[in-house]
């Protein structure tokens, strides 16, 4: 973080008014023009702009197109889906997006999971900060150990533990309870959190919380009134990451969570999915498909500057 | 991430004493969990009379998993309130649940000594018969078959079966450990009404099935599609196909994984008749990448004239179906006139199979419900609600079948004892969906493996699933 | 990471080379042993008591049903009941000689080497383009293209949707016959481009990478564009004013900066791409087909422990996964050990 070390390379002399001359195309992409002579705006600058605004359209088409697509099958006859994939629905067929929430259950299940996200977000967040400050800033013997066994998790294929876990929950009676699965969500959210956390409070500085320690206040409360806070922007960025892994998870409720009243939002949909599979009703599937996206879609759009904030920060570090 | 850490022999040395550490006691949770699943926890059992053969307990709870694909799952639940019904105390206390994915719902539980107490273990991912009969974890389900019909006290349940559906139950011996609940016709499936347009009828010969394809292609029509995602749907009017050309030993050698059975000549030439059919140009377009629903629907909306199928197609493609599609089956075209058995042969057995766990709480009344299923209201129930029959004998009279449905029936009564039960499919799942069905049939029919080439590595994986002693083998008997 | 040679637990760590953690130890001589105990809860203490929860919690369900799972590998557990019994080396034994088994690490290793490559490479390109490609503006060599935050809050969006429901949409998308993308290239006139996409052992794999390549691109897009946004701009300037043209200042700004963050990016992905089961699961024909084209060990595992009542079996796979992972991880350790820059 601290500004030392300026990359030999760079000169350091600033001069104002200078507009760069731009290679025409993207890195990697062959030939390489000569920068021109200080200057004003070149022609090279405005087709770099172009080029560059147009490979980010086409992206975002290809991101948009799908979704789009989806949506507009989701209001089309099953006949009209089949017939013309890209043409537009003759009359906008709401009912099937009625059909697929009343048959699939999609409110409870997004409570569900709200529930048993939020949770084990807090759960993950906390209990991973303390093990990777712990990890961090503290020598006693074993700390290598324990870090590796976080960090090696990463590495674990899920499906592999699937059978015994259950056994582990069954005999602790954590079957079909939401704390179990929540404990369970957390358990398998520590190895990434750890691992990246611990990285990041290595780098503040330890300055403050010296401070913090000589002015009488224990380690403990150094952590949560200091540290803490000093790392809001990394635990924000490790949040997001271990809230999408949470909210999508999918394989770990199926075989933990069997009670269809507890059902999270990802089984719920599959359940629906594969049973229109079956019933072969295509409109109510691509409804259904639309119901899910949509609300996840609306909060990331209403969150997305403190998504991205939290990314931010975390690339700084 | 700092610098990276140096890996030193000490540090190894330490890491997997840790890791000793760490495996030890949870080695000692094992060994307590595997001696879990004591019979400890059955429910006592009922008073037996003549309205409760089975000496069903009169209240306990009953614990039932449906699979819900093409037959949904509204006739057991019909069928449990007539459970409730006969047994008022239980009234609430069926807890029933219905799911697509029946392994790992159900495997785990399995493991847990606390499945439920019966199982419609069907669907692409059912679990495994020849593992789960040679654990032992099911329940023989003779005294059900000796208990007497709901319909006729005098009448044992195993005599209003369908004939063959007691052997299908049966693995090694006498213990009948399935009860497939539906009743089967497969075969080449087609619209009655869209060869009509064509001027064309069923073809009996194979001949005319390619003339028939030839006059579908000028109209632009293609002769068949297949669900090219799933290819284990070709079997379903090849496997009659080949039996009819080379006589049931074919099939019966090829099920028991004889060596050398599929190079029988009845096997290649049904291959190469198939094939003719991709290199003609008389398979749809995409077919290789269709499931089965989306090439049932190109079907019914008449892009395809003939497709391989099961009698649930006709409820599983109620939703796309035309009014007047008349929904018909037809058996395999006859080869030529050495075939070894007559027109109308063709692959009929139970589908559905239903099973009561051996740890299963209250296998009773598992089995008490499968009496009631069995019975010809629940029958009728079912046949009206999914078009397609129960492994009662009978139970249709007085209902007016939909025309798929009675054309099952008619082709059944064709075939008389042409009846072939290919195994296959319960036995070796691996070997038949994902060698045969995508591995081999799949490339055949997409054009990318000639017949020689695809007999060749089917003879293959069949000689390896022979071999591997991880399988249990089966043999007809 | 500290070099500490960590002595034996009862005695105080006197010193730590280049200890950087001060407040924490202070090195002592000559204690009694009742001091010593003292010290070493007071020095030991606090993280112990931050670290049991985690570190229990993580031992009972992550680290116990893995260990397990590892013994299983050396039974013949059918995964269907608690009856079964050890059997050596055997079902290693049969993977080593297993065709499919060797056919699915091979796609495995494409996915890990392709998709990380690929998605990390597109969301340099694309948060490049969004924060230098733009038209140059006075007093700014360099500046972000318009409308750059629309761009971030679009890219976004595959992220957010669960893997399940992207794979379920691109079964869709691929279908040949009324399929999004064939429909799309019949209709401006590309009828010679369609293909069956998912039903092509040739093309297949490369469907599911696009799909797992189109999901992740967002994220690393608005990843990386926070993290060169966060370059100081004199740097480019100066360097533009060096005579450096934009993509020798990528190469020697932008991705020496950003490179802690990509490798994180790396091993996230890597994880991603190796656990492609969802994908092949949902999309693929068979699945895991056609001819095996898009078997990976991930899927196999599954179907060995659930379809084929071989968890034993399954479980060798699992392990071996292990190890594909781990070798995976070390090489992308070993790229991390380039010279790092700070600023």
């Amino acid at each position: 973080m601290s500004a030392q070390a300026q990359p030999s390379e760079l000169p350091g002399a600033i001069k104002e008014d200078e507009a760069p001359g731009a290679a025409g195309k993207a890195p990697g992409t062959g030939k390489v023009p000569d920068f021109p002579p200080k200057g004003r705006i070149s022609s090279e600058g405005k087709v770099l702009n172009v080029f560059s605004h147009g490979m980010l359209v086409l992206w975002g088409l290809l991101v948009t197109l799908p979704l789009l697509w989806a949506v507009m099958s989701s209001l089309k006859t099953d006949k009209e889906i089949f017939t013309s994939p890209w043409g537009l629905p003759a009359s906008l067929h709401f009912d099937n997006w009625s059909r697929a929430w009343s048959k699939s259950n999609i409110g409870d299940f997004f409570l569900n999971t709200v529930l048993v996200v939020g949770c084990s977000l807090i759960g993950t967040m906390l209990l991973g900060s303390m093990a990777a400050y712990v990890l961090a800033r503290f020598e006693f013997p074993g700390k290598r150990i324990i870090y590796f066994m976080f960090v090696g998790g990463m590495s674990f294929p899920v499906i592999l533990a699937l059978v015994p876990l259950f056994f582990v929950m069954r005999n602790m009676s954590l079957l079909n309870t939401y704390h179990g699965l929540i404990l369970v969500y957390i358990a398998y959210s520590l190895p990434f959190t750890v691992f990246f956390l611990t990285s990041f409070f290595k780098t503040l500085p330890s300055s403050v919380a010296e401070a913090a320690l000589i002015d009488g206040a224990s380690q403990t409360r150094t952590f949560f009134q200091v540290m803490l806070p000093m790392a809001k922007p990394g635990l924000i960025s490790v949040g997001i990451f271990n809230f999408l892994g949470q909210w999508n998870q999918y394989m770990l409720p199926t075989v933990l969570n069997t009670d269809e009243d507890k059902r999270m939002l990802t089984q719920g949909l599959v359940q629906l999915a594969a049973s229109q599979q079956y019933k072969g009703d295509w409109s109510a599937l691509f409804a259904g498909l639309v119901l899910a996206m949509l609300p996840v879609l609306g909060v990331y759009i209403v969150f997305q500057r403190q998504v991205q904030t939290g990314l931010t920060a975390g690339a700084l570090k | 991430m700092g610098s990276t850490p140096d890996f030193g022999r000490r540090d190894l040395i330490k890491r997997s004493a840790a890791l000793g550490l760490v495996a030890v006691p949870s080695i000692s949770t094992l060994t307590a969990c595997a001696s879990g699943g004591d019979d400890g926890n059955k429910v006592d059992k009922g008073k037996k009379s003549d309205k409760n053969p089975l000496a069903v307990n009169e209240s306990a709870a009953l614990d039932v998993v449906i699979f819900d694909g093409g037959f949904g799952q509204k006739y057991a639940k019909d069928a449990e309130a007539e459970y409730e019904k006969a047994y008022p105390k239980t009234a609430g206390k069926v807890k029933h649940s219905a799911t697509q994915k029946i392994q790992t719902v159900l495997q785990p539980r399995f493991n847990g000594g606390t499945p439920p107490d019966l199982i419609d273990n069907s669907g692409a991912e059912q679990m495994d018969f020849g593992t789960l009969v040679a654990k032992n974890q099911l329940t023989d389900l003779t005294p059900l078959l000796d208990a007497p019909s709901v319909d006729d006290p005098s009448k044992k349940v195993r005599d209003t079966l369908r004939p063959g559906v007691v052997e299908m139950g049966q693995f090694d011996g006498k213990p009948v450990w399935i009860l497939y609940y539906a009743y089967t016709v497969y075969g080449v499936w087609y619209s009655k009404t869209n060869l009509e347009k064509l001027d064309a009828e069923y073809p009996e010969t194979w001949d005319d099935m390619l003339k028939v394809c030839e006059k579908a292609k000028k109209k632009g029509i293609a002769g068949w599609t297949y669900p090219g995602k799933f290819p284990y749907y070709m079997p379903f009017s090849l496997y009659p196909f080949i039996a009819k050309i080379g006589g049931p030993d074919t099939l019966i050698a090829i099920d028991n994984l004889e060596p050398n059975a599929w190079k029988h000549p009845a096997v290649k030439a049904a291959f190469e008749a198939y094939y003719e059919l991709y290199k003609k140009g008389y398979i749809l377009k995409g077919s290789p990448g269709l499931t089965h629903i989306e090439s049932q629907t190109a079907w019914n909306q008449g892009k395809a004239l003939f497709i391989p199928n099961g009698s649930w197609v006709e409820n599983e493609a109620k939703k796309t179906t035309p009014k007047d599609f008349q929904m018909s089956v037809g058996a395999p075209s006859s080869l030529d006139s050495s075939d070894k058995m007559p027109f109308g042969t063709i692959w009929a057995s139970g589908g559905e199979p239903f099973i009561v766990p051996k740890a299963a709480k209250n296998p009773e009344g598992g089995m008490e419900l499968l009496r009631i299923m069995l019975g010809e209201k629940s029958t009728k129930n079912f046949v009206k609600q999914v078009s397609s029959l129960t492994s009662l004998n009978g139970g249709t009279d007085g209902l007016s079948l939909p025309p798929g449905l009675q054309s099952a029936q008619e082709a059944l009564e064709k075939a008389g004892t042409n009846v072939v039960n290919p195994r296959l499919q319960d036995w070796y799942v691996a070997l038949q969906k994902q060698q045969i069905g995508v591995g081999a049939l799949g490339e055949m029919m997409a054009g990318r493996m000639t017949p020689a080439e695809a007999i060749k590595k089917i003879q293959k994986f069949a000689d390896e699933t022979a071999k591997d002693d991880a399988v249990k083998k089966y043999k007809h008997a | 990471m500290q070099h500490g040679k960590h002595q034996s637990a009862t005695a105080v760590v006197a010193k730590v080379p280049g200890g950087k953690h001060p407040g924490v130890k202070q090195p002592r001589v000559k204690l009694s042993t009742r001091q010593k105990m003292e010290r070493a809860y007071h020095q030991y203490g606090f993280p112990l008591g931050f670290l049991a929860l985690p570190v229990v919690i993580y031992a009972i369900f992550v680290i116990s049903p893995f260990v397990q799972s590892i013994y299983y590998s050396f039974t013949d557990w059918t995964g269907l009941s608690s009856d079964f019994k050890m059997v050596g080396f055997k079902n290693y034994d049969w993977l080593l000689h297993d065709d499919l088994f060797w056919t699915a690490v091979g796609h495995n290793v494409l996915l890990l080497l392709v998709v990380p490559l690929v998605t990390l490479g597109l969301g340099l390109f694309f948060a490049f383009m969004l924060n230098v490609g733009g038209r140059s503006k006075k007093n700014a060599a360099v500046s972000g293209v318009r409308g750059s935050s629309i761009y971030k809050v679009v890219y976004f969006f595959p992220q957010v949707l669960s893997i399940a429901i992207v794979a379920l949409l691109f079964q869709f998308t691929y279908n040949p016959r009324n399929g999004a993308l064939n429909a799309f290239l019949g209709g401006i006139g590309l009828d010679s481009l369609q293909q069956e996409w998912l039903a092509d052992p040739k093309l297949a794999l490369w469907c599911l990478m696009v799909v797992m390549v189109w999901c992740n691109v967002g994220f690393y897009v608005v990843l990386f564009s926070a993290g060169m946004s966060a370059i100081p701009k004199d740097f480019y300037e100066a360097a533009l004013l060096d005579g450096a043209n934009r993509i020798t200042t990528f190469f020697r700004i932008t991705l020496p900066l950003l490179w802690d963050t990509v490798q994180t990016g790396w091993i996230y992905m890597g994880i991603l791409a190796l656990d492609a089961f969802a994908v092949v699961q949902i999309m693929t024909v068979g699945p895991g087909g056609p001819a095996d084209s898009t078997q990976v060990l991930g899927y196999m595992v599954y179907t060995k422990t659930f379809r084929d009542g071989q968890a034993g079996r399954a479980t060798a796979i699992g392990v071996a996964m292990l190890i594909v992972t781990l070798i995976f991880a070390v090489i992308v350790g070993r790229l991390g050990r380039r010279e790092r820059l700070e600023y």
